[in-house]
């Protein structure tokens, strides 16, 4: 699979300057509440890092897989509480940003795999089928539009009968 | 990493019960396509049923909250609560459709009409905003750790992979629960008199969610083909132990008067009296009439929605194949 938008990101950070990747060290660090195991910055929430040129404060960018999630104002603590943990770094501020849209696109290839084996929730392929996480096969039929939560929709694969969760775009 | 995924697709048959236990003893995950035992096909079953009713119940009792949360951001929250336990029990009735026992309708036709079962603490009412308050950071912490249990070593491979999704999304809950109570816990007289009045309501609904001691060895087949994976007194007395200090840390005091601390300094709680568990049961509970009754007219009023999609479908199907 070749590298997403969020794998090749956190390269030109990481590089960019140095202190900012302790930022993204801390933000790795941070799970989705509904996602324990997946890193915010996999799932591609994670759009812009900034550091003060003393290293006293922070500002990250994030991005809402969808709006109206109920997770924004957890993460947003969580995303406080681990930047803050870093030495010299006395404030954090999070902001919501309202472009680039969140896709599936954003989501690293770990992210993937983790929410594939671990949580059987998997992406649509770019020509819109489905294959199913558990037992591979294509034979997976779409169900209803809103699943258990905003980002997900329910299928059905019908060779080892389990349902099979949708990210949605 | 933990993998839920598997290749294989079932297909597997067991010569006897015996034969049976030892593939579950040896931790081996059934499968739909496996020739199970009728029995555990029946068992299991029945326990995801009550979990699929206990999830849409409890999915319409945070709807009718909806209006009434305080703030555009605990409106926000509890409709996504609603949706997660919605899509639960929506996740939770395929499974046990699939299983051959009962179809998806009948589920629902036995539900409303009071013939099958569903959680203890849907029985009862909500009077207060700090009800939904004391039911999102007892109920929903007591049902978290009971389903973990199940998780921890559920033999049947469809329920394990929806209850994975489930506990992760549960967990999440208990976040917002905690989140409310610190706000009621923190703020006026009024609001701490209104979390002590829904405690005392709630209290033993949350420690009676767990059900009486559970039989003596692995008589439990629920146990024995490890659906469950430790027994009922065992999660109470860790519930209780956890759930005391916390809210005595927070000023509140647990309705429970003969409530005392062991030797090792754990505590314990006084006589269980399982009349109101068993009531509610028989469906006898003090709010069980009009919650399976608001539940059936809800299920009536949406019949068009389902019509229509039906006749989309059949439409379609009949134009792709003219």
């Amino acid at each position: 699979m070749t590298a997403t938008t969020a794998d090749a990101r956190q390269t030109v950070s990481d590089t960019a300057r140095p202190g900012l990747a302790d930022v993204w060290e801390a933000l790795r660090a941070v799970d989705d509440p509904e996602y324990p195991g997946v890193s915010i910055v996999d799932l591609g929430l994670v759009e812009s890092v900034e550091l003060a040129a003393d290293g006293s404060s922070a500002t990250v960018g994030l991005i809402p897989t969808f709006s109206g999630c109920p997770a924004l104002t957890m993460i947003a603590d969580d995303v406080r509480r681990a930047v803050v943990s870093l030495s010299d770094v006395e404030r954090c501020d999070v902001r919501w940003l309202d472009s680039p849209v969140w896709t599936t696109d954003r989501m690293s290839t770990a992210a993937r795999a983790e929410l594939a084996t671990g949580y059987t929730v998997v992406l649509r392929g770019a020509d819109g089928s489905l294959r199913c996480p558990i037992c591979g096969s294509r034979a997976v039929a779409d169900q209803s539009l809103a699943g258990p939560t905003r980002c997900r929709s329910v299928a059905w694969c019908d060779d080892c009968r389990n349902p099979v969760e949708v990210m949605r775009s | 990493m933990t993998t839920l995924a598997d290749p294989r697709a079932g297909g597997r048959h067991w010569t006897d019960l015996d034969d049976f236990q030892e593939f579950i003893d040896r931790g081996g995950m059934v499968e739909p396509g496996d020739d199970m035992p009728e029995e555990y096909r029946d068992e299991v079953f029945r326990f995801i049923e009550f979990h699929a009713n206990s999830e849409l119940m409890g999915g319409l009792t945070e709807r009718d909250w909806i209006p009434h949360a305080p703030g555009l951001r605990l409106k926000q929250v509890f409709l996504a609560k609603t949706q997660d336990e919605i899509g639960h029990a929506h996740l939770l009735y395929m499974v046990a459709a699939d299983m051959g026992v009962k179809t998806r309708d009948e589920m629902l036709e036995d539900l409303f009409s009071g013939r099958s079962r569903f959680h203890n603490v849907f029985h009862y009412q909500a009077v207060t905003w700090a009800d939904q308050v004391a039911i999102a950071f007892l109920v929903d912490a007591a049902a978290f750790a009971s389903q973990r249990a199940v998780f921890a070593e559920c033999s049947y491979g469809p329920y394990k992979r929806i209850l994975k999704r489930i506990v992760s999304e549960e967990g999440f809950h208990m976040r917002h629960g905690e989140e409310m109570l610190l706000r009621l816990a923190t703020g006026t007289d009024v609001q701490k008199e209104m979390f002590q009045a829904a405690l005392d309501r709630w209290w033993w609904p949350a420690v009676q969610l767990f059900g009486p001691d559970s039989p003596p060895g692995l008589a439990d087949p629920l146990l024995r083909w490890k659906i469950k994976s430790e027994r009922n007194e065992n999660l109470r007395a860790a519930y209780v132990q956890k759930y005391v200090p916390l809210l005595q840390g927070y000023g509140f005091r647990v309705p429970d008067d003969d409530l005392h601390q062991d030797d090792d300094g754990r505590w314990v709680a006084g006589p269980i009296d399982w009349e109101p568990l068993k009531a509610t049961m028989r469906q006898g509970g003090p709010d069980s009439a009009r919650r399976i009754a608001t539940a059936a007219a809800n299920w009536a009023d949406t019949a068009w929605v389902r019509d229509a999609l039906t006749r989309h479908e059949t439409r379609e199907a009949h134009e792709v194949g003219s």
